[in-house]
Order: structure tokens, then C-alpha cells, then sequence
């Protein structure tokens, strides 16, 4: 038992599920009014009606379209423009002030402006997940190609290293760092572009049925639903988590006993 | 097999190194010792060609490829294991990577890492990155080596193992090695001749010394021959008059 409760995936499951039976009694007993907070009993009724009745999954295709093809080409442009920006001072010249300002303003207020220009389907909500994630993984990206030990770019150099092997066994390894460690942080990026997207203009998508549960007063849809984006999101964290630990082995990987 | 003439370096108006001269002939082992911040690494740097002198030639007797280079830190990937470490350079030189790993694994198990080789850096000790390090050099078979203060980072023990493993060496393959170090005892067990720089900024070489002390050297039995003490004590002296003496009172 004591090795059991060790666990962290076992002691946290634990304390969440303590919340979820002390919100249950003080719902029932009616010390929390449940037209606000329904007890976790009728959130979990709504979640498995809404999969019953088939009503979600065209919902679920559209946020995770949304969401993964933002993450995928927001990938794409970070790296390719942190790359050029790190290693052609020109690319860095122009890029550079345009992806502060993208950086130092909430993105997600460009939502409205993609709606404008792209419509009210899938597209705009592409765009905004793309948004978010691409000005992220740039920087991760640049910096890490401005951060890369210079000491490993000699020890190449030394060795008779050109610019081809500096970046197939320094830049790009030092890289794939930074990125995968801001991977995770890209995932929820991802999924926040595709649910305000829908929030703001959508047909489909867990976003627009959020925004439906909000104007319908429906309290029990909305937790449903915000718990279902968050299973959803811990679901790709994990994801996101085994990549970087099969990419990132060298880290990861335990140390043996070392001798003198 | 490698001339320094009239090299200067930095890019102040005031270079930190001014006119230095020096030479390693084949097979000789030489030592470059001075104050700190007088350009020892420097110069060392604009020998491999990491740094562009502002004036003066550096001659190698053949291509850089004949040279090679120990740092001061092991400056090893850390993505890449012990003998994938080692054969980049022949990787980098187009080997087939069997031979190059192969090689890497001869080299590992002469330097005493049999068995270690699937290991990341991470994973061995400091001694052992050394180790690591110096057969990423050595596999290039270098007619020339360039080394800054190599095992400045290790403790005494692993460090006197590791200068006479590497002195045998040298001695062995006839090797030539220009050696930076701030350790003038270091610099007089190893060496045919230390050269020493003034202090900088605009450092030149105050004097050379030549170390006449027959090969095979062991590092232990090197210091007790009666050549080594005074010129151990010349050697002190003259850096005194570059930085100062020692303060007899008690630092507050």
C-alpha cells in the first residue's frame, strides 16, 4: 500500500478525486447552489450523453483539425523562420520586430481579424493556432541557435567541421532541445488558438458549443466540455512528453555508476 | 613542424598580445606559461585557426588536419555517445562509419574505457570525459598537438595519471605538443623548452627555457632531478618580476 501511495499518478488521481466527492456532498446538500456548479455526478452524465448520442464528434473533428494542423504548420514556420533569422542576419533584421510585437500582444485578439479575412470556418481557426504557436517555437528556435555552446561549435571546427556538419551535429541537435521543451507549452498554445477561433465565429467545434453551454446558461455542458478540452490536452501533453523523451534519450537516460 | 612569427592579437587599439615568436620543432614538446590574461589561449586559438590574428604568420608543417586540438573543458556532444564522440572526426573526414566506429572503440579500450563507450557524456566521470576527449584527438593521429590547460578541471591524482599516460604517449609517437598551462612545474616535467610571456595587455615572450632532462620521463621522478628545482626557481622569479612578488601580509 505504502509503495502504492508512492506514486505520483496515484496520490494525485487520490487528491483529485477527494475535490471531486467534497464538491459532490456540498453540491447535494445544497451549500453550493448546483445551477452553478452542478455536481460532478451530472457533469460526467452530460460528457457521456454528449458521446452517447454522437452529438461531440463532429465537434472533436473540427477543434482537433484545428488544433493540429496549427500546432503542425506553427512548427513548420517556427523553425524554418528561427533558423533563417538566426543564421542570415537580414531574415533576423526583418523578422525580428514583427515577431516581438506578435509576441508582447495577447494573439489570441487577432481572432476577429482572421474571421474578416478568412471566414468562419476551419481556416480562421488554423490561422490563429498557427499564430500562437509559430511566434513561440521562433524563439525557441533563435535563441537556442544564439545560445548553442560555443565550445562544441570549436571542438567541430577543430575536427575539420564546415558549416554542414555544425548544423547536422551542433545547431540542429542543440535546437531540437529548446523546441521540445517548449513542445508541450505549443499543444496547449495549439488547442487555445482552435477553441477561441470557434469561440469567436464558428458553426462547429468545442469552442462554439462552449460558447452555446455560456448563452444557454447550461453550467453542466460548460464543465463538461472544459474537462473534456482538458483530457484532451493532458492526452497530447503525454504525447508530447514520450517525444521528447525518445529524441532527447541523451538526457533523459539514467546515469550508471560512474568510476574515477 | 610549427612557427609562430611576430603575432599579434585583439582588436583594441592595444592588442593583448604584441610580436610573439616561437617555435615547436618536430618531436619536441613545448610549453607556453605566463600571467593570466596575457593571451596563452589566445595565441593557441590563432594557431587552430579559431581566431584571426591582426598581424604575423603561423606556419604548420603540413595542413591543419595534421594538428589537433585538447581543450580546457572536454567540450564533448551530449547527444552523442563516448564512441560516436570519438569518430566524429573521422566521420567528418569521410570514413565509413563501421570503420570510424571501430577505430573509436580501439581508441576507448587503449585509454581504459573498455565497455563505456555506449555511454553518454553524462554519464561518466570527469576523468573519464578526459579520457574521451583526448581519443577524440588522438584517433586523427596528429603529428601536432595543441592543448589548453587539459586537465586544469581534474583532481591531483586523476591529472598526474592521465600527464604521464599522455607524456608516454607523446614520447612513443614522437609527437610535437605546444602545451598552455599556468602550472609551471607542469610545464617543466613535460617540456624540452617553456616559453613565458610577459603580462599583458601587449604580452611577448620574456624568455624561453630549455628543460634538459633525458626521455622517458616519469612525472614523479622528473621533479626530483637536480636541474628541475633551479629552474623551477628561475621560472618563479621571472614571473614575479612580470606580476609582482607574493604579499607577506595577511590579506584583510
Amino acid at each position: 500500500m505504502k509503495l502504492f501511495l508512492k506514486k505520483l499518478w496515484v496520490r494525485r488521481s487520490l487528491s483529485l478525486l477527494f475535490l471531486a466527492l467534497v464538491w459532490e456532498w456540498l453540491s447535494r446538500r445544497g451549500t453550493i447552489d448546483p445551477f452553478y456548479a452542478p455536481p460532478p455526478s451530472e457533469v460526467l452524465r452530460v460528457i457521456v450523453s454528449l458521446f452517447s448520442e454522437g452529438r461531440i464528434l463532429t465537434h472533436l473533428e473540427a477543434t482537433f483539425t484545428a488544433a493540429v494542423a496549427g500546432l503542425v504548420i506553427g512548427l513548420a514556420l517556427g523553425i524554418v523562420f528561427g533558423f533563417a533569422a538566426a543564421l542570415i542576419p537580414l531574415v533576423a533584421e526583418l523578422l525580428e520586430p514583427v515577431m516581438m510585437l506578435l509576441n508582447a500582444i495577447p494573439r489570441v485578439i487577432l481572432a476577429p481579424l482572421f474571421v474578416i479575412w478568412l471566414g468562419i470556418e476551419l481556416p480562421s481557426k488554423i490561422a490563429l493556432a498557427v499564430v500562437l504557436v509559430a511566434v513561440l517555437i521562433f524563439f525557441a528556435v533563435y535563441n537556442g541557435i544564439k545560445d548553442v555552446n560555443q565550445l562544441l561549435v570549436d571542438r567541430v571546427r577543430t575536427l575539420g567541421g564546415g558549416r554542414m556538419v555544425l548544423l547536422r551535429e551542433v545547431y540542429i541537435p542543440s535546437v531540437t532541445a529548446w523546441v521540445l521543451g517548449s513542445l508541450k507549452v505549443a499543444v496547449g498554445f495549439a488547442f487555445t488558438g482552435a477553441c477561441v477561433g470557434e469561440f469567436v465565429a464558428a458553426t462547429r467545434g468545442l469552442g462554439y458549443l462552449l460558447q452555446f453551454a455560456q448563452s444557454t446558461y447550461n453550467a453542466a455542458l460548460t464543465l463538461g466540455l472544459i474537462f473534456l478540452i482538458m483530457a484532451f490536452v493532458m492526452l497530447l501533453f503525454a504525447g508530447a512528453e514520450s517525444v521528447e523523451r525518445r529524441l532527447l534519450r541523451w538526457r533523459y537516460r539514467g546515469s550508471n555508476a560512474k568510476a574515477g | 613542424m610549427l612557427r609562430v612569427s611576430d603575432l599579434v592579437l585583439g582588436y583594441d587599439e592595444e592588442p593583448v598580445v604584441d610580436g610573439v615568436d616561437l617555435e615547436v620543432p618536430g618531436g619536441k614538446f613545448v610549453s607556453l606559461v605566463g600571467p593570466s590574461g596575457s593571451g596563452k589561449s589566445s595565441i593557441l586559438r590563432a594557431i587552430t585557426g579559431l581566431l584571426t590574428p591582426r598581424a604575423g604568420r603561423v606556419e604548420l608543417n603540413g595542413d591543419q588536419e595534421s594538428s589537433g586540438f585538447l581543450f580546457q573543458d572536454d567540450a564533448l556532444l551530449p547527444w552523442r555517445t563516448a564512441r560516436e564522440n570519438v569518430a566524429l572526426g573521422l566521420r567528418i573526414r569521410k570514413a565509413s562509419k563501421s570503420s570510424a566506429l571501430s577505430e573509436a572503440d580501439a581508441w576507448l579500450n587503449r585509454l581504459g574505457l573498455e565497455g563505456f563507450g555506449g555511454r553518454f557524456p553524462h554519464e561518466l566521470s570527469g576523468g573519464q570525459r578526459k579520457r574521451v576527449a583526448i581519443a577524440q584527438v588522438l584517433v586523427l593521429k596528429p603529428k601536432l598537438l595543441l592543448m589548453d590547460e587539459p586537465f586544469a578541471s581534474l583532481d591531483a591524482i586523476v591529472r598526474t595519471r592521465l600527464t604521464q599516460e599522455l607524456l608516454t604517449w607523446v614520447e612513443e609517437e614522437h609527437l610535437s605538443v605546444l602545451l598552455v598551462t599556468h602550472d609551471l612545474e607542469e610545464a617543466l616535467t613535460v617540456s624540452d623548452t617553456v616559453y613565458l610571456l610577459s603580462q599583458g595587455p601587449r604580452a611577448r615572450i620574456r624568455n624561453a627555457y630549455a628543460v634538459s632532462i633525458p626521455r622517458p620521463r616519469d612525472v614523479l621522478a622528473t621533479r626530483r632531478h637536480p636541474s628541475f628545482a633551479p629552474l623551477l626557481e628561475q621560472l618563479w622569479k621571472d614571473m614575479f618580476a612580470e606580476v609582482g612578488p607574493p604579499q607577506q601580509a595577511p590579506l584583510k
